[in-house]
């Protein structure tokens, strides 16, 4: 796997781009703004880039700005938006019609190494990757006659992890359930909710996103 | 007691000495009595005894209008100017003798007064010419006057008592005679022109009787003028009564003058008006007051504030005295020898000082009232700018410390949680190693959540960055109320805004948890007549009070300082409003 970086902190850069390497994954480029990425993307297409969202010169939405234009103008490319504070408003604009191939985490994240990898993975084969803080934060929201009331705790628990990207192999795992088990699990929730069944992992993060906000 | 001190822009002259007016009254009498014994001392005279009743008819109404002018109008040439001519038509009779030098200086001024009184009605009333096609006749008219007068005596012409005869060309005297005589009623009819134009282009407001009564007579008087010289020019039988009606029309433009000067004092009257609206409303409108007093809706009152030493106006906001040559006129009202206020008018065609003067002594209190309360007013925005200061210097430190800690603090940490993560990744062998490391990196972990939270309660980086609605967006999903938020078509607008927009917000939905014990909440921003409008409205047990609890103080003093308004609707049992307008300009 091919990975394109973008990080203003030269400690952070760095840090990243040794534990892309760690994994075998090779770094195409290390930029420290938005500008220098978009024309190292343009002229060597990874599978993948990882961008802060606060870049130079204004620190202000540039970083947003670049993987909003990479993925509309390459559609193939994961992006994987990383932050100090992940807000649902720039979820749902990053997540806008589609969560193919698009990721958005907590900075702390890099830490959990393999985990990390894994959802960098993921995107960049087409799939998603929320914070989990996202899923929770929207799930705290009280409503009253609400259809999450429905939903036993361990099904919470598989909403979460389904809004997180994750695929039934993957919410088996961090389970300890059986594979089969948690697809009978997401067919249930999505019953419940009355949320159409849809196929591909990334259509059902974003059928869940837009089923909590409404 | 009001002092009034009346400030024209250009320099101030001081009156002329009652002494010297006294002394050209005076003179003025022995000139027309000089006449008298020239006229009856000359035997060719056509009716001597009515010649000199016109000749006195012209002069005495010149002088002693021009001596009233000059005393009332210091800075004004126009009163200087009508002495002049009154003493240029005595000047002129010197010809009735036959004493040689007498003659010639009567012979030399024949034709003078016709241009001075031309001169006089372009200058009408400020005693300056106005314009360039003004100074042109004017000029036009000395030199035909004068310059002209003396070539036709060096050539011999008009009798021969004179002793300015170089040679004696009869026929060219004339030529240039005549030239001379038709240039004058050329000139004298262009500045009847000049004179309806000038009519035309004052403002509605201006055209006051007493002024046309004036310019009427002026131009009356020129037209006379160029039949006169025509009627010379062509020896036209009548020409002694043409002369006589020109000599008879031309004393009636002083009378009229005076009577313009008479009309100022009678507008006193309006002063009375004044004073009886002043007693009926303590606290009007005193601008327009004034204006309807001094008859002139551009009238502009300023006031002085010592404290700041600078002018202010009604609503204590900084302004200016016009420049010199603007055409506005000042007057500076002063009481106890302070200045206190300033009157900015038109420096139009009716320039009345005693009225303006009358006016400001008639409402010297009023004034003294309106300059306390701009003073109050100009303190009232000093104190508004600095709480505006404030809270902008505030919120520019909080901004620049969240970006201390995101740039500093925060990615260091999470460089480190980072080399943790990798380090867990290489030691796989000792689980007592495994364990401290894992301690340390939930240690890391907790402290980039705690130092999140107050990064971003220092101030709400998605704000700046991304724009209010993705701000509210985020907000209003983390609040555990079913909120329903509303930003549709809402622009991004400046950053102090949208961030007491996100204050308001949030601090609403803060209080509608935890005091309100509200269960549904909706949120509306959005953009109408310029304003940002942000209301909040939550179905709690109300009862929310700005003056109780720092929250919503806070919020009030955020809104006020940016020039908005804060209002809340919270009456107990049936939820909580809140609303706040901001203007985006």
């Amino acid at each position: 796997m091919r990975v394109a970086i973008a990080e203003d902190s030269v400690l952070l850069r760095e840090g990243v781009a040794r534990l892309l390497t760690d994994a075998s994954i090779e770094v195409t480029a290390s930029c420290g703004t938005a500008d220098e990425l978009l024309v190292r993307v343009a002229d060597d297409l990874p599978d993948a880039v990882v961008v802060d969202i606060r870049l130079p010169p204004t620190h202000t939405d540039e970083g947003m700005q670049a993987a909003l234009t990479i993925r509309q103008k390459y559609p193939d490319v994961g992006v994987l938006v990383l932050s100090q504070y992940v807000e649902v408003g720039l979820a749902m604009r990053l997540l806008a019609d589609s969560a193919e191939g698009v990721g958005y985490l907590l900075k702390d994240r890099v830490s959990e190494v393999k985990e990390f990898i894994a959802a960098l993975r993921r995107v960049a084969d087409g799939g998603s990757a929320l914070d989990p803080t996202i899923v929770s934060t929207m799930l705290k929201r009280h409503r009253s006659s609400d259809p999450l009331d429905s939903l036993t705790p361990r099904e919470r628990e598989v909403l979460e992890l389904m809004a997180t990207g994750a695929s039934n192999a993957g919410i088996a795992e961090s389970m300890v359930i059986t594979q089969r088990a948690a697809e009978k699990y997401v067919s249930t929730i999505f019953t419940k909710l009355g949320i159409p069944a849809t196929g591909s992992e990334s259509r059902r993060v974003l059928a869940v996103l837009l089923f909590l906000r409404s | 007691m009001a002092a009034v001190l009346s400030l024209s822009p250009e320099q101030h002259r001081a009156p002329p000495r009652p002494a010297l007016l006294w002394a050209l009254g005076v003179a003025a009498v022995a000139a027309c009595a000089v006449t008298a014994v020239l006229a009856s001392a000359n035997e060719e005279l056509y009716q001597p005894a009515l010649r000199v009743l016109l000749v006195w008819w012209v002069t005495l109404p010149y002088i002693f209008a021009g001596i009233v002018a000059w005393r009332r109008r210091p800075d004004s040439f126009f009163g200087p100017l009508m002495i002049l001519a009154g003493f240029a038509t005595q000047l002129s009779m010197l010809q009735w003798t036959n004493q040689p030098l007498f003659n010639t200086i009567g012979q030399l001024c024949d034709l003078l007064p016709a241009a001075i009184f031309l001169h006089i009605f372009l200058a009408y009333p400020t005693g300056r010419l106005a314009g360039r096609a003004e100074r042109v006749v004017v000029v036009l008219a000395y030199v035909a006057a004068l310059g002209l007068q003396v070539v036709a005596l060096m050539l011999g012409g008009f009798d021969q008592h004179h002793l300015l005869t170089v040679v004696r060309r009869p026929a060219a005297a004339e030529a240039v005679q005549n030239l001379q005589l038709l240039l004058l009623s050329a000139l004298a009819l262009v500045g009847v022109v000049l004179l309806w134009r000038r009519w035309q282009s004052l403002p509605r407001w201006q055209r006051r009787v007493p002024t046309q009564i004036v310019i009427h007579c002026f131009s009356l008087t020129l037209v006379m003028f160029a039949a006169l010289l025509v009627a010379g020019t062509f020896q036209l039988p009548g020409f002694e009564i043409i002369r006589m009606a020109t000599f008879a029309v031309m004393g009636l433009a002083p009378l009229a003058f005076l009577a313009g000067l008479l009309d100022a004092r009678l507008a006193k009257a309006g002063v009375g008006e004044l004073l009886v609206q002043l007693r009926a409303n303590p606290a009007p409108d005193l601008r327009e007051l004034l204006a309807q007093a001094l008859r002139d809706p551009t009238l502009s009152l300023i006031y002085w504030l010592p404290q700041y030493g600078s002018w202010a106006d009604q609503d204590g906001n900084p302004a200016t005295l016009p420049e010199p040559g603007s055409g506005r006129q000042v007057t500076l009202v002063k009481q106890n020898g302070e200045q206190v206020a300033a009157l900015v008018y038109d420096a139009g065609l009716g320039e009345e000082p005693e009225l303006v003067e009358a006016v400001s002594a008639a409402a010297a209190i009023a004034l003294e009232n309106g300059r306390l309360e701009a003073e109050l007013r100009a303190r009232l925005q000093e104190l508004h700018g600095s709480r505006s200061r404030v809270v902008e210097a505030q919120q520019n430190e909080r901004r620049r410390l969240e970006r201390d800690l995101h740039d500093g603090a925060q990615q260091r940490l999470v460089a480190l949680a980072l080399e943790l993560g990798l380090l867990a990744e290489q030691t796989d062998s000792d689980p007592a190693t495994q364990t401290r490391l894992k301690r340390a990196r939930g240690e890391v972990a907790q402290s980039l959540t705690e130092l999140r939270n107050i990064a971003h309660g220092l101030h709400p980086a998605v704000v700046s960055g991304h724009g209010l609605a993705v701000a509210l967006e985020s907000l209003t999903a983390a609040t555990p109320l079913d909120v329903q938020l509303k930003t549709d078509g809402l622009p991004r607008l400046p950053e102090p805004l949208e961030v007491a927009a996100y204050y308001v917000v949030s601090e609403s939905l803060t209080n509608a948890v935890k005091h309100a014990q509200a269960s549904r909440a909706t949120v509306e921003v959005g953009v109408a007549d310029d304003t940002l409008i942000v209301e909040i409205v939550d179905d709690g047990i109300g009862g929310a009070d700005s003056e109780r609890g720092t929250g919503l103080r806070g919020l009030a003093d955020r809104v006020e300082a940016l020039n908005g308004r804060l209002r809340i609707w919270s009456p107990a049992d049936s939820g909580t409003r809140v609303r706040a307008e901001l203007a985006c300009g």
